[in-house]
């Protein structure tokens, strides 16, 4: 009972404490402000990445596999990747007849060209030749429109299915369906648009929402395809079932390939975890950053408020005498000095919560879907407050020392 | 009895700086006496009002409070005690700058860990008592000299004291203001308080009932007076 009643006057005595001192106040705790600015802005980016990148997991699927030449990660050298054979279409067909527990194999291959509606032009797009089975292995769908159908791969049709951006950019408002377009020097008609997938744009990874697929073969027949690099996906029944099948596909692979038993693979199965792998560096980079900007500045911040204490211990210390005559205890003294320490951080706290609500309502407009979540609010408020006590505490220990006649005769 | 200080000493610093502030004094005082502390610049008056307050121990000697023997407790039980028994007025009245006059008052109940309803209506009755119930949200700048003392004088008595201490309690006041003051004092004694001040001025002192003088350190005299003033000087 007595200790509550002693804080409420504590807390009622430091809100007076600041409005009296407002500009000093403002001024030290700019570093709080800062620090809070960067703890939630650096979580809110977290967490909005790691949004983005699930939805780009969520594309390219979980349970997956990606047989390729090059490992999306590198380890070791460029060099000892080089002088692997590219993947053949004649290879990722062999490989399905092979491995028949897989839900669907699919080999796709990229290759850049120009690409003109009218007199629009994009330059350098990321043209994706793949299958039908595209649709099996990957969960995005045609928004508008439809996929590529077997016979248009088998009979190398000049169709093809623009990514959401392609279109915006293309198109804006007439409707492409049916469209004619120009990849490099041929031309296509459009029969689909997929839906908008976001993705791992941000961070370095493909933005589907910018490729044009075309059937595999018409590919070949257009661009060339005897040295074309092609990965193949390979589903697996379920995200248990991966390990197993990752094991077999090496073997048959291995098998495809003739490769002597003392040959390493002259191949790479790629998969998600990779990209969860490296997704994670990336991750503990920014938090890394974000950590230290907000360690600096909070540590900063905390420094100008303890200095602001001493003065207002020093300046009060008759008024300490007071107190302490009057019958305040140590504790009462204590307490009072580290609610108002606290309640000056979580005043630059709640700014600064102010400024990165802001600041993540540019991010969300401009980069990437965020907000400020009610777990970023309590980080915000237990930090403010944590550094308030912790620079509080030195001053406060002093106040509360202090001999009631000499604090009484101090002028 | 009220309190008793038995041989008590108190030496400031140590070694070749050290100042024998107060050097045997022994002093009984009962309850309901009216006594005023006499002597010249450094006989060690304030030093002695400092132990009877508890803010300070002696070096040596007992100090009975209350027939409890204070002159070896712990800080936390003195603030304890000062809180309880002891009710201050200074000479230069001591009032918190930033809060008002009510706050002041309430202070002392709120570390006793009163509850708000009581402790409020206790704040009032005191103030009204020294004529300021109509200024609760009076700030200590906004009052004159002799209304600060009131202030003082109430936040002295709101928690209900054995004793009132009061050093100087005209030293900063015109004789008018310091009158009105030492009537107030009177009045405080005529329902039952224990009061001890401490003066420079013959005049003050004639307000008490006892006279104790203080040279270097030890009592020089303690007298009663037969005919103490009254009202205002
Ligand atoms: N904190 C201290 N440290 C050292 N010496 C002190 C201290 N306080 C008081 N003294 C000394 O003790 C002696 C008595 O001081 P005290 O303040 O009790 O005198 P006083 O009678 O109240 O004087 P005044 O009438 O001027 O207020 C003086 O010599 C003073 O210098
Ligand atoms: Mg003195």
């Amino acid at each position: 009972m007595r200790i509550v009643q002693q804080m409420i006057e504590s807390v009622r005595r430091a809100g007076a404490a600041i409005v009296a001192n407002k500009l000093r106040g403002g001024l030290t705790t700019l570093g709080i402000v800062i620090g809070v600015v960067a703890v939630d802005t650096t979580m809110t980016a977290v967490n909005g990445l790691a949004n983005n990148f699930a939805r780009s997991v969520a594309v390219l699927g979980s349970d997956v596999l990606y047989v390729s030449r090059m490992p999306w990660v590198f380890q070791g050298t460029f060099f000892t990747f080089r002088n692997r054979p590219p993947l053949t279409v004649d290879e990722a067909e062999e490989l399905e007849r092979r491995v028949e527990s897989a839900v669907a194999v699919n080999p796709t291959a990229h290759t850049f060209k120009d690409i003109k509606f009218r007199s629009t032009v994009l330059e350098n797009m990321d043209i994706v030749g793949t299958t039908d089975r595209h649709m099996l292995v990957s969960s995005a769908v045609p928004e508008l429109g439809r996929f590529l159908t077997a016979p248009e791969v088998r009979y190398r049709k000049f169709v093809c299915v623009i990514g959401s951006d392609i279109r915006d950019r293309l198109f804006e408002d007439i409707d492409p369906i049916n469209k004619t377009i120009k990849i490099g020097r041929f031309s296509y008609r459009v029969i689909g648009v997929m839906e908008k997938q976001g993705g791992a744009g941000m961070i370095g990874g493909p933005n589907f929402d910018a490729m044009i697929y075309i059937p595999i073969h018409t590919m070949i027949k257009a661009y060339g395809g005897e040295r074309r690099d092609f990965d193949i996906a390979v589903r697996a029944r379920s995200q248990q079932a991966l390990e197993d099948l990752r094991y077999q596909v090496i073997g048959e692979m291995r098998k495809i390939r003739r490769l002597s038993p003392a040959e390493e693979d002259n191949f790479t199965i790629n998969q998600m975890d990779t990209l969860v792998g490296m997704f994670n560096n990336v991750m503990g980079v920014v938090l890394l950053i974000g950590m230290l900007i907000t360690g600096i500045a909070l540590f900063v911040g905390g420094v100008g408020v303890m200095n602001i204490m001493f003065v207002s211990v020093t300046e009060r210390t008759r008024e300490i005498g007071i107190r302490k005559a009057l019958g305040a205890q140590r504790s009462t003294i204590l307490v009072q000095y580290l609610c108002e320490s606290a309640a000056i951080c979580l005043f630059g706290g709640l700014l600064g919560l102010l400024i990165a609500l802001g600041v993540t309502e540019l991010i969300d407009r401009l980069l990437l879907p965020a907000s400020i979540s009610p777990p970023i609010v309590a980080i915000a408020i237990v930090v403010s407050i944590g550094v308030g006590v912790v620079a509080g505490l030195i001053p406060a220990v002093r106040a509360a020392r202090l001999n009631p006649i000499e604090a009484l005769r101090y002028e | 009895m009220a309190l008793e200080l038995q041989e008590v000493t108190k030496t400031y610093g140590s070694g070749a700086a050290e100042v024998p502030a107060l050097r045997g004094v022994s002093l009984q005082i009962r309850s309901n006496e009216y006594v005023a502390i006499m002597g010249p610049s450094g006989s060690g008056k304030s030093t002695m009002m400092n132990i009877i307050g508890c803010l300070d121990v002696p070096t040596t000697g007992r100090y009975v409070l209350d027939g409890e023997d204070v002159s070896d407790l712990s800080e936390s039980r003195l603030a304890r005690i000062r809180n309880e028994k002891i009710g201050f007025v200074f000479q230069t009245f001591n009032l918190l700058p930033r809060a008002d006059i009510f706050h002041n008052v309430e202070l002392p109940l709120i570390y006793a860990g009163m509850r708000p309803g009581k402790r409020r209506s206790l704040a009032r009755e005191a103030l009204e008592r020294v004529g300021l119930g109509d200024r609760l949200r009076a700030r200590p700048n906004q009052l004159s000299g002799g209304e600060r003392q009131r202030v003082a004088i109430a936040r002295a008595l709101v928690s209900q004291p054995s004793i009132l201490l009061a050093d100087e309690p005209t030293g900063n006041l015109d004789t008018v203001t310091g009158g009105e003051i030492m009537s107030l004092l009177d009045r405080l004694f005529e329902q039952g308080h224990t009061v001890v001040l401490v003066t420079h001025e013959a005049e003050i002192a004639r307000h008490a009932h006892r006279i104790v003088r203080l040279r270097d350190g030890l009592i020089e005299s303690d007298e009663r007076q037969s005919e103490p003033k009254r009202g205002l000087a």
